[in-house]
């Protein structure tokens, strides 16, 4: 058996999906957020039932890759039946999507989430006319207190017959339908999507045109909107049928503040620098907690065993790499991650994509670009994945170049190690000044010459909730585990190899032939080039190879003040890490991953060298 | 489903030429419809996008055939219902037109038929038709805080489907929540909050707003 969860964004479709399988499916509260399918089992009456939560969407005819990708889902009729989940407190546009799916007639049942929220706004919930109408199983729940879930696998089950619900439409609609019926072997549904341009049989559509423009001339719309129309009415209907009003309870108005120039706009700068000053400060002060630890308890024990040089250095390696890790990974990454699910799951994050619309709109992006380009002061990786809700080639591209110059958090460990540490916080704030300054031409330049058309948002502010501590933490969770599962292998690997090349002397070969260059440069010593080179695979091993090299972690006794700032500012800048580069080539591309490989590259050597010149 | 601005602009045109076939210029239709010369340029170049004007030399324009029948339609039904209000029920003959002005926008194409017949092709002499005033075609960004208006039409309406499936067609009634001064703007429709950047909001064209 397979069932399949439908509905719009935010309806708490995946959390519905996590209670049902126990799986950690991420939950966010933003459009957007599940682009691919997912799938888990669970067992109903020693039966294995396979559910799969569907990225939410608005309609089946829009062409966004999310609706696409769930009109072809229930095209193959790949299910057995499908459980559409409503959000009730927004019912009236959650019913239009409703009624989509219901004109593919595969079984249903219907599932009112939200139920607590409704009641706390003073609505009254019968779901009789739903049922009769749509002839469904209608179930209200509340997800987020696991209200009623255990009651949907059942009916989804029992639900055989589909839905007999028919949207009535314009009569010359109506028409259309009979008479593109009688000519083809062709359903209602298909027959209305004929007349919307969608189909596979090329008489079809064409017959379908010639009636869409007939009817188009008479009432001066296109049959798109005259459907939507239709649907978006019948859905009104059938809303006002179940909802009942009692007293409309004062609510607080939050969006009142949030969505203002003043105080929003403060409030948005407020906690992005917040964020930051947190993740700066806590981080750096766990980070030296783990460190030390490690230190007393792994690499000194360790190094007391007194074991034969080779595998001294290869077990050295070993912990010097787990140490970096653990001691990145959780301070900073695990912070990060907790602020920003904070952030997407209380729904802050639509308001900050309206404030920053126009500002966005100056860099050649619409205002959703703000989501990519703050997940990606925690991690390039997700960042990049997440610009796929930008809808033009030409948003993702410029969006890709300038979510690899923003400083992660891995970034944020060599400024904060290296510049905040040595030189002073002022100092490691300018780092990040300079960055955003080119962060901004890279923006201003590339939606200037980037091709293609440009598209605004048009996006839902999804309603403001308290975040639940355990979804958040869950979710920090399951990005810090992909987080480690990507990088700790890279950063074991690169660390073994660092740690043989330098006890075979290699290391020091490849330091005197480059030397010469670094120095004239970028004033640096030889063996900065080599951890320049090891900061591709992971960036904080630049800061951790470079203690290594130096022979020291006190990197003030051997280099001076301006060689840090200058190796920090170049490192920062300096290609996108590995992981970074994968996600690249998956989601943009061979010939942009190379092309933002090598502006990165020379932007850093760049800006380095003119440092060196202008300070020296 | 036009807006009765785009009505009232075509039906200008055609008074103003005649018969609908030479063009007519940017000054004239804004003296026909007694409205400025900024707005009325704003308004033609919606009408041309949609193809219901083309333009001839200069600044002039000319009806397009789908423009034709608009305006043809308007025009008689504007003369049908000055008719009815001064011969049948005896209204002054100004007040009659000013009347007409307002109802030939929603009435149905089959009332007036059968209006017609009803008062057996009666139509008044052409002269004494006043023309009418041009009203001011809003688009979403013309409205303030807080203003519920109707969407009346979306130019280029195969470009943003997104806005139909979130139910902002024409048509529907919406609320402006929020209007940043760099144009950005938050609509509430069907109890949802939609934000929309300017490029597109301006694509909105809405009636009834101030």
């Amino acid at each position: 058996m397979r069932l399949a969860l439908v509905g719009n964004p935010s309806v708490g479709k995946s959390l519905i999906f996590n209670q049902l399988t126990g799986l950690g499916v991420e939950v966010s509260n933003y459009p957007g957020t599940t682009v691919e399918l997912q799938r888990g089992n669970t067992c109903f009456q020693r039966e294995m039932v396979e559910l799969v939560d569907l990225p939410g969407i608005y309609s089946l005819e829009g062409n966004s890759d999310e609706e696409t990708l769930v009109r072809g889902f229930l095209d193959r009729q790949d299910t057995d039946a499908v459980i559409a989940v409503v959000n009730v407190t927004r019912l009236e546009r959650n019913l239009y999507l409703l009624l989509q799916v219901a004109e593919y007639g595969l079984p249903m049942v219907v599932v009112l989430n939200m139920a607590d929220e409704a009641l706390k706004q003073g609505l009254e919930i019968d779901p009789g006319p739903i049922r009769d109408l749509l002839g469904v199983e209608v179930i209200l729940t509340a997800a987020s207190q696991g209200k009623n879930i255990d009651r949907i696998i059942p009916a989804a089950l029992a639900a055989t017959r589909p839905s007999k619900g028919e949207i009535p439409y314009d009569h010359h609609v109506e028409a259309a339908v009979r008479s593109l019926g009688k000519m083809f072997p062709a359903d209602r549904k298909e027959s209305i999507r004929a007349l919307q341009g969608f189909g596979d049989n090329p008489e079809m559509l064409e017959a379908a045109r010639t009636i869409a423009d007939e009817i188009e001339s008479r009432h001066r719309m296109t049959v798109a909107q005259i459907i939507a129309a239709n649907r978006h009415n019948f859905a009104r209907r059938i809303a006002d049928l179940t909802l009942k009003e009692e007293a409309m309870l004062p609510r607080t108005d939050l969006d009142s503040i949030l969505t203002r120039v003043f105080p929003g706009i403060p409030i948005l700068l407020g906690i992005l620098v917040g964020m930051l000053l947190v993740v700066f400060i806590v981080g750096s002060f766990l980070e030296e907690v783990i460190v030390g630890l490690f230190n007393v308890f792994a690499i000194q024990p360790f190094l007391a065993l007194g074991l034969p040089p080779l595998a001294e250095a290869l077990g050295t390696s070993v912990l010097l790499a787990l140490q970096a890790g653990f001691g990145i990974a959780f301070p900073y990454v695990f912070l990060f991650y907790i602020i920003i699910s904070v952030l997407e799951d209380s729904g802050y994050m639509t308001r900050a994509a309206f404030l920053a619309d126009s500002a966005m709109h100056r860099v050649g992006m619409h205002g959703g670009a703000v989501i990519p380009l703050t997940l990606a002061f925690g991690c390039n990786v997700p960042a990049i994945m997440s610009i796929r809700l930008l809808h033009s080639r030409r948003e993702r591209i410029i969006a890709s170049f300038l979510v690899t110059m923003v400083p992660c958090s891995a970034r944020t460990v060599i400024i904060a190690g290296i510049v905040a540490g040595f030189v002073g916080i002022g100092a490691a704030f300018s780092v990040y000044a300079i960055v955003f300054v080119l962060i901004l031409i890279t923006g201003l330049v590339l939606s200037r010459v980037a091709p293609g058309e440009r598209f605004g948002m048009i996006m839902e502010m999804v309603p403001l909730r308290r975040p639940d501590p355990r979804l958040v933490m869950k979710k920090a969770w399951s990005r810090l585990s992909e987080f480690l599962f990507i990088a700790m292998p890279l950063l074991l690997a690169g660390s073994v190899v660092l740690g043989l090349l330098g006890f075979f002397g290699i290391m020091a070969i490849f330091e005197q032939m480059v030397e010469p260059y670094t120095m004239a440069l970028l004033g640096l010593p030889g063996y900065s080039a080599t951890a320049l080179i090891f900061g591709i695979l992971r960036k904080e091993m630049a800061f951790e190879t470079l203690a290594i090299l130096a022979g020291t972690a006190d990197l003030g006794m051997v280099l001076s003040s301006l060689q840090l700032y200058i190796f920090a500012v170049v490192t920062v800048l300096f290609v996108p890490c590995l992981a970074t580069i994968t996600v690249l080539l998956r989601e943009v591309g061979s010939r942009i991953t190379l092309a933002i490989t090598l502006y990165t590259v020379a932007l850093g050597l760049l800006i380095g060298a003119l440092m060196y010149r202008i300070m020296a | 489903m036009l807006p009765s601005t785009f009505e009232d602009y075509l039906e200008a045109v055609l008074t103003v030429t005649g018969n609908g076939r030479q063009p007519a210029t940017m000054q004239d239709i804004a003296a026909a419809l007694g409205t400025g010369r900024a707005t009325a340029e704003t308004t033609i170049a919606s009408l041309v996008e949609e193809g219901y004007l083309e333009r001839a030399t200069g600044d002039a324009v000319r009806l397009t055939e789908k423009g034709r029948s608009v305006a043809a339609g308007v025009a008689r039904k504007h003369r049908v219902l000055q008719c009815f209000l001064t011969e049948m029920l005896g209204v002054d003959a100004d007040a009659a037109s000013k009347e007409a002005c307002t109802l030939e926008h929603g009435i149905s194409d089959e009332t007036i038929e059968r209006l017609s017949s009803y008062m057996e092709g009666a139509e008044p002499p052409q002269e004494r038709i006043r023309r009418c005033r041009g009203r001011e075609a809003c688009t979403l960004l013309d409205c303030k805080e807080g203003d519920t208006v109707r969407v009346a039409m979306i130019r280029g309406p195969r470009r943003n489907r997104r806005l139909l499936d979130l139910g902002i067609f024409p048509g529907e009634v919406v609320q402006i929540r929020r209007k940043l001064p760099n144009q950005s703007v938050v609509v509430r429709v069907k109890g949802c909050d939609i934000a929309i950047s300017p490029e597109i909001a301006t694509s909105i064209i809405v009636e009834s707003c101030p």
